[in-house]
Formats: structure tokens, sequence, C-alpha cells
């Protein structure tokens, strides 16, 4: 009985929120005349704090730029933690989520996604010293990642009794590995490179695993439902494919002369639909 | 929306990771409360000590610890302190649960400031003329204390120590932050794996609810049980 109306209560409370959504985000965005991004603030080169400015900048926000400037209003970037992304989406605090999201099935019943920005592989980083070569070699051993993305059940599903110890950065887990409290560091393959060439010279001692974990389509995060703002999303972001504008946002951040140093694009703005 | 689901948290893989997350806290807290209890009498006393030195040191540890967040203490000695380690003795303790042993360690040092100022407080309490009766015995400094003052102050200190472990309870969600499996890091999983945010959070706030009650209950008992006898 007391579990019951303990349970009533809470689901109550949880549903108090949405009472108040209101049907057109879109509409609320103009009156308010500000498009409100979560970004993370902390994945280079998406979102990341200009060391000389100050201001959080990065690929994700120039498309967020672009949809705030299409929309015809000012972008107000609010940084988020990852764990936070789908929440403060669904609890109305962000209008969108540039926040390096990982778009998938079990994700698609809690939020809609904008055409894919970005794909990329995870991979794992060790040390050399350990001997791994393979990914499977991995099980039984420490591996750290970031905590609340797919990274930590991608990684226990690619590599079956792996452990696994999760930071709320990725530049914690990525100290951890460095001091030696884990063999292994999993990320995203665009911002595993860039720590791994922020190593300098320590590099040597490092070896990034050939094989992906698995394969990530990035998206944009809208509101479910909100199927006039994800209009807008997508439109723009045509836009950009067409122009040659969204080729060129992406060799800026992630071009040869970064520390990413991607030689090429192979994706582009065309689908929200992902495989499997 | 769906409605509260707490079938999930009955049985199945996420009623797992939770129940191991209160296990691994509870296991933080005896392991800190053992640890924390001897340092905060070592502390009172030396805050006590008739040598002027002795008492600047244990000044210094409680206003240390007492001024820094428990948050920083945790990254230090995670991040910080264990690099000073020799080699050897490094990659013996990070091959094993080193998120662990370093959260214990913040935690214990961290309560041991407050309990350290209660149990003075609690030795305060007891009048003088007894440390003085116990000296012109020809009891040592340290007899006296351990013999005479000590039996009566502890007594008087339980109930305020036993308040600090209530916040020790609490702390231990701290540990989170550094990679600690406890049961505020296991709800996160379980939201992050599941959506289920409300049922995750719901069940580790209950948890922190009921062990704290059960704190309380052993306080009032043990108040009870074993009043405070009026020093003469």
């Amino acid at each position: 009985m007391r579990r019951t109306l303990l349970a009533a209560a809470l689901s109550a409370a949880a549903l108090l929120p949405l009472q108040f959504a209101h049907a057109d985000q879109l509409a609320d965005i103009k009156k308010r005349g500000e498009l409100v991004v979560g970004v993370l603030g902390t994945d280079e080169p998406a979102t990341f704090v200009d060391p000389k400015t100050r201001q959080i900048v990065g690929y994700e926000v120039d498309l967020a730029n672009a949809i705030a400037q299409k929309i015809g209003v000012k972008p107000v970037l609010k940084q988020i933690a990852v764990a936070a992304r789908i929440p403060e989406l669904q609890q109305g605090h962000v209008d969108l989520v540039a926040a390096g999201l990982t778009h998938n099935k079990e994700r698609e019943a809690q939020i809609d996604f904008s055409l894919t920005t970005f794909v990329t592989g995870q991979k794992a980083l060790v040390k050399k010293d350990s001997g791994i070569t393979e990914l499977p070699q991995l099980a039984g051993k420490k591996v750290l990642t970031i905590r609340g993305g797919t990274q930590e059940p991608n990684l226990r599903k690619a590599v079956p009794g792996v452990e696994v110890v999760t930071f709320d950065t990725s530049q914690q887990a990525f100290q951890a590995l460095q001091q030696g409290k884990g063999v292994g560091y999993v990320d995203d393959e665009a911002a595993l490179l860039r720590s791994y060439a922020k190593l300098g010279p320590q590099k040597a001692k490092y070896v990034v695993l050939k094989n992906n974990l698995s394969t990530e389509s990035l998206a944009i995060g809208i509101k479910k439902g909100e199927t006039a703002l994800k209009a807008v999303v997508d439109d723009t972001l045509r836009e950009l494919e067409k122009s040659g504008q969204a080729e060129k946002i992406f060799f800026k951040w992630y071009g040869p002369q970064t520390a990413s140093g991607f030689q090429s694009r192979d994706f582009r703005f065309e689908t929200d639909k992902i495989s499997e | 929306m769906p409605l509260f689901d707490y079938t999930l948290l009955l049985s199945g893989r996420y009623h797992d990771m939770l129940v191991a997350g209160l296990w691994l806290s509870l296991q933080l807290l005896a392991a800190s409360l053992l640890l924390a209890l001897p340092i905060a009498v070592a502390v009172a006393l030396l805050r006590l000590s008739p040598l002027a030195w002795m008492q600047r040191i244990g000044f210094a540890y409680v206003e240390l610890i007492r001024n820094i967040p428990l948050l920083a203490h945790m990254l230090f000695w995670y991040f910080g302190a264990p690099e000073l380690l020799p080699t050897g003795i490094k990659e013996w303790l990070y091959a094993r649960n080193i998120e662990a042993v370093s959260a214990v360690i913040a935690l214990a040092l961290y309560s041991a400031a407050y309990m350290a100022e209660d149990i003075r407080s609690g030795i305060r309490s007891i009048p003088v003329v007894q440390f003085e009766a116990g000296r012109a015995l020809g009891f040592s400094y340290l007899a006296t204390m351990r013999r005479v003052v000590l039996p009566q102050a502890l007594r008087v200190t339980v109930p305020p120590l036993i308040s600090q472990t209530l916040n020790l309870w609490k702390n231990t969600s701290i540990a989170t932050v550094i990679g600690v499996a406890e049961l505020m890091y296991q709800a996160g999983q379980v939201e992050s794996a599941s959506f289920r945010s409300f049922e995750s959070f719901a069940f580790a706030s209950c948890a922190y609810l009921s062990v704290s009650l059960i704190i309380t209950g052993l306080a009032s008992w043990y108040q009870h049980r074993y009043p405070v006898r009026p020093a003469t």
C-alpha cells in the first residue's frame, strides 16, 4: 500500500513538467528571440572553450549558429553534462542539444534527431607496455571512459567482461589513463585522436587499436514531436550541404591541418535514418 | 511518459546494479568510519595536548580539512596524492581498486576533522579537576586520558559522532566523481542505460534515507540505553 502511494506521488511529480509543455517550440523560440542550444563545451573540437576569447566555439557551435541564423534569432549556448543531455531537452531547458549526441534506436523513443551531422567510430587507446593489440584482449582489464554517453555500453558490448571506470569528463578519464589507473581509454575517434595528439613525445608509449568498437552517427537532438523545429534544423543542414558550407565547416575543425587530421569527409548531411 | 515502473527496481539487471551500488556505499561507510575514529581521537588529543607545537599540528589539520570542500579532497586523493608514491607501490595499487581506496582515505580524513572537534568538546566537558586528580595520583598524561577522561568523554560524544556518521554516509555519494561504483554512480548508470531517471534516483534517495533513519534510530536507542551520567 505504502509503495503504491509513494509510486503514485513520484509519478505525479514526474508528469508535472509535461503539462506545461508548449505545443510549438519553434513559435516560442521566435517569440523569445533566442535559440538555446545545449553543448558540452569540453569536447574539442566539437564544442570547447577557446582559451583566448573564453568563448565556446567548435564544429557543433557553427552548426547551431547556422540554425539560429535561419530562424532569425540569437543563439545562446548552454553548457550541459553528458548525462544531462536528454533530460535537459525533455524538460525544455534547452531547445536543441548539439553535444556529441549519438543517434541510436533506444534514444529514438525519447527524443527526435536531426539529419546525421557527424559519423565517427569509437576507438580504444591503450598503453603500449600492456601488450594489448586487439579489442578482445581488454577483457578483464580496467578501461576508462566518459560517463553517460554510448561509450560505456558500446565497450561492454564489444568486449564482454571488461571492467569499466567512468568519469564526468573525457579529460579526467584521459588523465587517469596517463597516470596508469587503467590500461585503456575509450572515446569517439575524433576526440580520442586529439587527446592522443596532445600527448606529444609521450605518444610513443601509447597505441590506438585499429578496430572500431562501434560506428556512431551523431546528430542534433530535438524534443520529441517538435516537427516544425525539426523541419527548420534539417532544412538548414541541407542548405549547408548544398552550398558547400558543410564541407568547409568540417575541414575547419577536423581537417588535415587540425589535430584531428581527417583527410576526407566520408558522410553527408542527408539522412536522419540510422542503420541497424 | 510511462508511469513509475517499480518492477525495474525489484528485480533484473538494474536492480542488481543498484543493490551492488548500495552495498559498496555501505562498505565505504564502514571502512571510512573505522579509519576516521582513531584519527579523530588522535587529533583531539593533539589539540588538547599541553605542548604548544602539538596543539598547532592538531589545529592545522582540522582547519586545513574543514575549509576545503570534500569534492576537492576526493579529486586530490585520486588524481594527485597517489602520483607521489614510488613507481613500484603505485603500479601495485593502480592494478587494484585504487578508486575505492582513494575514496576511503578522502572520506576518513575529512570526517576525522569534524569528529575530532566533537571529541574535543566531549573531553572539555569533563571537569578539569578529574584530570588533575589523575595526574596527582601519578598517572601520565596519556594514562589519565585513557583511564579517567576518555571513558566519560566518549560517552558524551556518541550522539554528535552518530550525527557525523550520518554526514559521512551522505558524503559517500561524492565518491562517484572518481569512478567509484557506489550508489549514486550506479543510479546514474541505470539512468543512462534505461532513461528511467525517476526510478533510479528514487531508489537511491530511498536507500540513503533508510540507512540515515537507521543511524538516527541507533542514536536515540543509545541515548536511551546509556544516558550521559553527569560528571561531578
